[in-house]
């Protein structure tokens, strides 16, 4: 068990957001690459890049074993990148390589679930193990190709390998950290990840900064000594290293052009002059205690000892605008905190309501007030921009879960050995990031069982049945008339309705006779809390607690879910949610003096009615005829017990709604008129009562400040 | 006002030591109503503000004492009607009926009330605590008590309870 450092819990979020997100950048490129069935050298680079950051950023806050993790992920990336051919054995790379992105993914959710607790460390021994062979056998198979670079690298970053000695355009370089500026070891490190590529040879003391936390002191009070020869521009090196970040000073030990006058300044500098892998057989020692007075400003110049004390003021304001000037560049993203977009959207819609009730005010009436209407005409156009935009803002497109369902698939693919094609449509399509959070699990539970139960097991069924070898997952998205569908198909087995209904028989889950059930409702009750028609519990599915938490995930964003199966042809699930969940559009209506708002997505049509379409059961109960079609009346002043003088059916108004292919009648007094509402939940104080269970979702305030009832069809039905 | 605070004021005025005795701080501020003839109080950090009666929308599926909702500047805030809520008869709203909004743990609830009378110091010596008998209705209700002149005493509410109490 470990905890989170203290004074690093400001910095988690960041850190969670950014190493999410770059885990899912790698899950990305490498499901590209496993595809073309090829490492290009940018993604080996972008791999490298990401893995590199990762690494920082965990030890930075002190999660050990990620940052250990990823350094050894890195180093073997190190090798692949510096000879692309090296590798044989593609999928065993990235099977290695997945596995690091989980144990990554697992060991940060273990850490999220108890910020501020302790949580527990994972212990990512063996697959660091599994690294370093996988380093090493690459790493053999490399040097059996000559390649000279693939040692020298990875060996200055562990520090095993001996350096090369001598080298006569090599320069030392003295580099001091600004004062307090904290881990000057990672910092260090990053200093001589920057440089690296820009050198063809590179030293570095203290060698163990990646690793070593308390070679932070030694930097302190000695400085960081690097040594390097440039590929190509050694000023350009320098330049490098003055404006990197949180660099004070630093200072040119020896170079090439002052070898022998590198003696000379030594004593003056009380720095031992030896060549540097000296430094590096003696370890800590050499290094004198005399850093400051190796700093003093008033040295005499000597061309070796250039003294590079660039002010601190200028340096930082170098950086400060290169920084700025990348940033102008290429961050046209930023990430805001979801809380803070959700007080944003509050206000809008506070701002809407406010806005109708000042443009309708009852002070205006019959007035002739040209120049308010056009302000007010005005007003009203800015409003809606305004509301577009925040709605937009929160909009996030798909692509994130449909990337998660890539990689499930591919895992699954191998541990089914289903040779499966997964197509995926429409992922550009965005949703608001409330529904796009809850979505990902029914989505993954759906795709699961696609793979597992929906494509066949052996082959030769499929071959036999007429169809191509190779099964086909698709997932697809779509926008539709204010609603997202979601359509999760598999060319597979399909479901048989004959074995669902035996097994719903067995389970005591029918509500009515066998022979009354449609084909549709008998593929629907596999949406049934506790179905599970497999008989094989096995990793992937067939517990029975997967798909009525699907469903009920789905309802929790007021979509529905629909089961379409052909029983050899294969299974469809739709999905259709709404695009936002906030701002519906709904139809009020009045029930004694109340106001109600039931949204227009659910009203199939609203009509007068006629004495000779009413119907009564034998318990009374009102039913009404519409086109050959019976539908049962729910009169609202009774359901919700509001007194009314409207009570004849023929002197209100009936709406037919529909959701989840139920239908009733609701009757009203009648009809006010459409209008765009804000949902609001019930206060919490009332979340204690039976509202919600009663078809009511939730209440808006209205144009002229009153609140009405929104009616939540789905359970007013049910 | 925590019940610790209140058993020492309490513990205060009887005990034998004049000086603790004669201690009359000031520990807080209440704002007191009237339901009927009884003068109710409510501790002032409790209390968002003070609004007229207006209209409250229903909503069904509820005690009968909770009114319904109302919006208050795009809040959406629920009503109880303390009359009821204290198994009193409902008297029909006047001018003078008020609802005080209160916020207790993030939990919103406005209350009516026949009307608002003041906003006064609780002193240390006038704290009374409720008696031990938990037989009257409205009891449970009532953290502590505070003197004033005459019979004039004031039933201090406990919000915590009032807002936050489970419904069998």
């Amino acid at each position: 068990m470990a905890k989170i450092e203290p004074g690093m819990e400001a910095m988690l979020d960041m850190y969670f957001f950014e190493t999410n997100s770059l885990l899912e950048q790698l899950d990305e490129i490498l499901l590209r690459t496993e595809q073309a069935n090829a490492f290009e050298s940018d993604d080996i680079k972008e791999i490298f890049r990401i893995m590199h950051t990762i690494k920082g950023s965990s030890a930075m806050m002190g999660f050990d074993n990620l940052s250990v993790l990823a350094h050894k992920a890195e180093d073997m990336f190190f090798v692949i990148r510096e000879n692309p051919d090296v590798i044989t054995d593609v999928s065993f790379v990235y099977d290695l390589v997945f596995q690091v992105s989980d144990s990554y993914k697992a060991q940060i959710e273990a850490i999220q679930n108890n910020i501020g607790g302790e949580y527990e460390q994972m212990d990512f021994d063996e697959l660091t193990d599994k690294l370093i062979k996988a380093r090493d056998k690459l790493n053999s198979e490399a040097s059996g190709e000559a390649a000279p670079a693939a040692d020298a690298a990875p060996a200055a970053s562990s520090g095993s390998a001996p350096a090369p000695a001598g080298g006569s355009d090599k320069v030392s370089v003295r580099v001091f950290f600004e004062d307090g500026c904290q881990m000057e070891n990672l910092r260090a490190f990053l200093l001589i990840n920057t440089i690296r590529e820009e050198c063809s040879f590179l030293e570095f003391f203290p060698e163990d900064v990646e690793t070593n936390a308390e070679s932070s002191k030694e930097i302190v009070e000695h400085g960081f000594l690097i040594t390097f020869s440039a590929n190509d521009d050694r000023d350009y090196i320098l330049k490098q290293i003055e404006t990197a970040l949180n660099v004070q000073s630093y200072e040119v030990v020896s170079g090439n052009d002052a070898a022998p006058a590198a003696a000379a300044a030594a004593p003056k500098a009380e720095i031992p002059p030896e060549p540097v892998q000296e430094l590096k057989t003696e370890k800590p020692a050499p290094a004198p205690k005399a850093p400051a007075k190796a700093q003093p400003t008033n040295q005499p110049t000597d061309q070796s000892i250039e003294k590079a004390q660039a002010a601190v003021a200028v340096a930082n304001a170098n950086a400060a605008a290169q920084q700025a000037g990348g940033n102008a560049q290429k961050q046209s993203l930023i990430s805001v905190n979801l809380a803070k977009l959700d007080a944003l959207h509050d206000i809008v819609g506070e701002i809407i309501t406010t806005e109708s009730m000042v443009i309708s005010n009852p002070d205006l009436e019959g007035l002739e007030l040209e120049s308010f209407n056009k302000a007010a005409r005005d007003l009203r156009k800015l409003t809606s921009e305004l509301q577009d935009t925040v709605m937009s803002i929160r909009m996030v497109p798909l692509a994130g879960v449909f990337q998660k369902m890539n990689r499930i698939v591919r895992d699954m693919r191998k541990k089914l050995n289903k040779d499966v094609e997964f197509v995926m449509e429409g992922e550009d399509t965005e949703v608001d990031k409330s529904i796009v959070d809850s979505l990902q699990d029914p989505i993954m539970h759906l795709v699961r069982n696609c793979m597992d139960h929906g494509i066949e097991d052996d082959v030769n069924d499929r071959i036999y049945a007429g169809k191509p070898e190779k099964g086909t997952l698709t997932l697809s998205a779509q926008n539709a008339s204010g609603e997202v569908i979601i359509t999760i198909s598999d060319d597979g087995v399909g479901i048989d309705p004959d074995k669902i209904m035996a097994k719903a028989k067995r389970m005591n889950l029918l509500t009515k006779p066998e022979s009354e059930y449609t084909e549709k409702e008998i593929q629907n009750m596999i949406l049934l809390p506790g179905f599970s028609t497999n008989e094989q519990v096995t990793e992937f599915s067939g517990r029975g607690v997967g798909m009525d938490v699907v469903k009920a995930n789905v309802e929790k964003c007021n979509g529905t879910i629909i089961v379409d199966s052909k029983k050899g042809v294969g299974t469809n699930f739709i999905i259709k949610i709404p695009l936002t969940l906030a701002i519906i559009d709904g139809m009020e209506i009045t029930v004694g003096g109340l106001v109600f708002t039931v949204p227009i997505s659910t009203i199939r049509e609203s009509f007068k009615v006629e004495p000779d379409q009413i119907l009564r059961d034998t318990g009374g109960n009102e039913m009404i005829m519409i086109r050959g079609v019976c539908y049962p009346i729910l009169r609202m002043h009774e359901k919700f017990g509001i007194e009314t003088e409207v009570t004849d059916l023929m002197d209100g108004i009936l709406l037919l709604v529909e959701t989840d292919n139920k239908s009733i009648c609701i009757f009203a007094d009648r009809l006010i008129g459409e209008q765009q509402v804000v949902v609001k939940p019930f206060p919490k104080y009332l979340s204690r009562y039976d509202i919600k269970s009663e078809g009511l979702s939730g209440c808006t305030i209205m144009g002229d400040g009153s609140i009405s009832l929104i009616i939540d069809t789905n359970t007013l039905i049910g | 006002m925590t019940n610790d605070v209140i058993k020492e004021a309490v513990a205060k005025q009887q005990s034998g030591d004049r000086k603790l005795a004669a201690d009359n701080s000031i520990l807080g501020k209440v704002m007191t109503f009237n339901i009927g003839e009884q003068v109710y109080g409510i501790e002032i950090q409790y209390v968002t503000e003070i609004i007229g009666m207006q209209h409250i929308t229903k909503v069904p599926h509820v005690p009968n004492y909770i009114k319904g909702i109302i919006n208050v500047r795009s809040k959406v805030v629920p009503i109880v009607d303390i009359r009821t809520r204290f198994g009193k008869p409902e008297i029909p709203y006047t001018s003078r009926t008020c609802i005080i909004t209160l916020n207790f743990n993030d939990i919103a609830v406005g209350i009516i009330v026949d009307s608002v009378a003041d906003v006064e110091d609780i002193h240390t010596g006038d704290i009374s605590a409720t008696p031990e008998n938990k037989n009257v209705n409205t009891n449970d209700f009532i953290q502590y008590m505070i003197r004033g002149e005459g019979d004039n005493t004031k039933l201090i509410l406990d919000v915590a309870k009032l807002l936050d109490e489970q419904e069998d």
